[in-house]
């Protein structure tokens, strides 16, 4: 007889397959260990019989293992729609367990579905198109006693876009948890491809990723410092610095030129019809930086009143790209008996465009020749990159819904905002309103 | 990015944070820190966080697990 060979397993399968092993190996010894303390269905001789029985008798007088962990989950269903013509609804799903040990593992699913026929889009004769975003998220925490570390990734996948991203983070109480220091360092990597016949969205066909893509990474690193000011007061600080490469510009997005005559005088939310009759007749696609530095500081406070609750978060932002920026948000949740909260919610935002912003970008024909065209080195149609503030009012409401020792077990909340963005400087859209309300439930047990 | 403008804000933060100040609280007095809506979270679902996302050109403050733009 003749033996032959295996195949070897490839090496990168070896490990998983060994761990899988080590653990089912762990778990039989441990059930044999329990079968040992209570072994009486094996064991024939009376005596180890009598054992077995004195062994029942303690197992039945020892009280039940507690379940120390604390599982929870959460379902959201949220919709937005706007002036200009985009709508987004957005149902998701997250669970996490906490262990009294302090791990915790928790996990995230989202699925946007985006229909929208905005300026931007037909101006460039597109129709409307819909698409479906999904996302998921997992991670993990271990935090014993006053330090801990936490892991995490996420991935999002849209028909022309894959996004995925892992992070790391590391906590550290002082003075009795009075204060704490954490940092972080997270990674992305996002692929941007290309759908539908000439560039219009809502086509069934997409160019594969390997024949067309855009890489752009992402390397984020977070610092913050969270502290105690009173028996009734929390503060935190927290940095972060955010290092993006590659080419983010947007393959969709085609920006029309003007004569420097013409583009001096192009007013405010111009109509399609007149940018069309006046624009010269190239319309190069959008162009950006391939490199930008990102640096935010953000400030929260919160203070806890009888009765109610008081949330402050403001944040400064600045970027290599000129773009400065200040977002403020207020909450301030009453409760309203034990059974509810409710909370009105305002935030502001302003901020300065980028440099490169322009509202309508000159192009010469200095030789005459018609196919020869000076464009500007970046330019952009994305609207939240030039001058513009927003305000956002709105209302939360939470219902506790658990049993009467511990209602909030069960919570079923709603949010509604309105939020008017008004464009200083913008081509096609001088302002947008939006509103964006959510409904969510939640379980503790 | 122009320094000077994050080293004011950094300067701003510390002398508000100087101004807030802190005091040792014992972890017996922290009852009203510990009620629910004290929490370091935000108080946001996924989607409003991800609107603000998209609508504000800043970014920062928030979580390191986003990813993707969904705005291609």
């Amino acid at each position: 007889m003749q033996l032959t060979a295996s195949a070897r397993r490839p090496a990168h399968l070896r490990l998983p397959y060994l761990v899988a092993v080590a653990a089912l190996l762990a778990a039989t010894a441990e059930v044999q260990q329990a079968r040992g303390s209570d072994s009486s269905d094996t064991d024939q001789t009376s005596t180890a019989r009598d054992e077995g029985a004195a062994n029942r008798k303690k197992a039945e007088d020892r009280p039940p293992l507690e379940d120390t962990a604390t599982e929870h989950a959460s379902m959201e269903f949220a919709a937005y729609n706007d002036s200009d013509h985009v709508s987004v609804v957005t149902p998701s799903l997250a669970a996490g367990i906490d262990n009294v040990s302090g791990g915790s593992l928790n996990a995230s699913y989202l699925v946007d579905i985006v229909s929208a026929a905005s300026a931007d889009i037909v101006s460039t004769a597109s129709r409307r198109w819909e698409e479906i975003r999904q996302a998921g998220s997992l991670s993990g925490q271990y935090k014993p006693h006053d330090f801990g570390v936490g892991v995490g990734g996420s991935v999002s996948r849209e028909p022309d876009y894959l996004s995925y991203g892992v992070y790391a983070t590391m906590v550290k109480d002082f003075d009795e948890k009075n204060w704490t220091l954490n940092f972080g360092y997270g990674f992305s990597h996002d692929t941007a491809g290309r759908c539908g016949a000439e560039g219009g969205l809502g086509a069934s066909s997409c160019t594969p990723f390997s024949v067309f893509s855009r890489d752009l990474q992402r390397g984020s690193f977070n610092a913050g410092i969270s502290w105690v000011v009173d028996r009734a007061s929390l503060a935190s600080l927290s940095t972060d610095l955010v290092i993006e490469n590659g080419d983010q510009s947007k393959v969709y997005r085609y920006i029309p030129m003007f004569s420097p005559s013409v583009a001096a005088s192009v007013p405010n939310g111009a109509s399609i019809d007149y940018v069309n009759a006046v624009r010269l007749p190239e319309r190069p696609l959008e162009q950006l930086p391939l490199e930008r530095h990102r640096f935010a500081l953000t400030g929260r406070y919160a203070h806890r009143y009888d009765g109610s609750t008081l949330r402050l978060d403001e944040r400064f932002y600045s970027d290599d790209w000129g773009l400065i920026a200040s977002s403020t948000d207020v909450r301030w949740i009453f409760d309203v008996g034990k059974r509810f909260a409710v909370w009105p919610h305002a935030r502001l935002h302003v901020q300065k465009g980028a440099s490169f912003w322009e509202k309508a970008y000159v192009s010469n024909n200095p030789n005459g020749d018609p196919n020869t065209w000076d464009l500007p080195l970046y330019r952009t149609g994305d609207r939240e990159l030039g001058p513009l503030w927003t305000t956002v009012g709105g209302m939360g409401l939470k219902w506790y819904l658990g049993k009467e020792a511990e209602p909030r077990s069960w919570q079923l909340g709603f949010s509604g905002d309105a939020m008017y963005t008004a464009y200083l400087d913008d081509l096609y859209v001088t302002n947008r309103v939006a509103f964006l309300g959510s409904l969510t439930l939640e379980a503790e047990w | 990015m122009d320094a000077r403008i994050v080293w004011t804000c950094m300067l701003v933060a510390l002398a508000l944070a100087g101004g807030v100040g802190c005091t040792h609280v014992a972890p017996y007095e922290r009852g009203k820190l510990a009620h629910p809506m004290m929490t370091a979270d935000d108080l946001e679902g996924p989607a409003a966080a991800h609107v603000l996302a998209v609508h504000e050109g800043a970014t920062g403050g928030g979580s390191l697990s986003e990813s993707g733009c969904g705005c291609n």
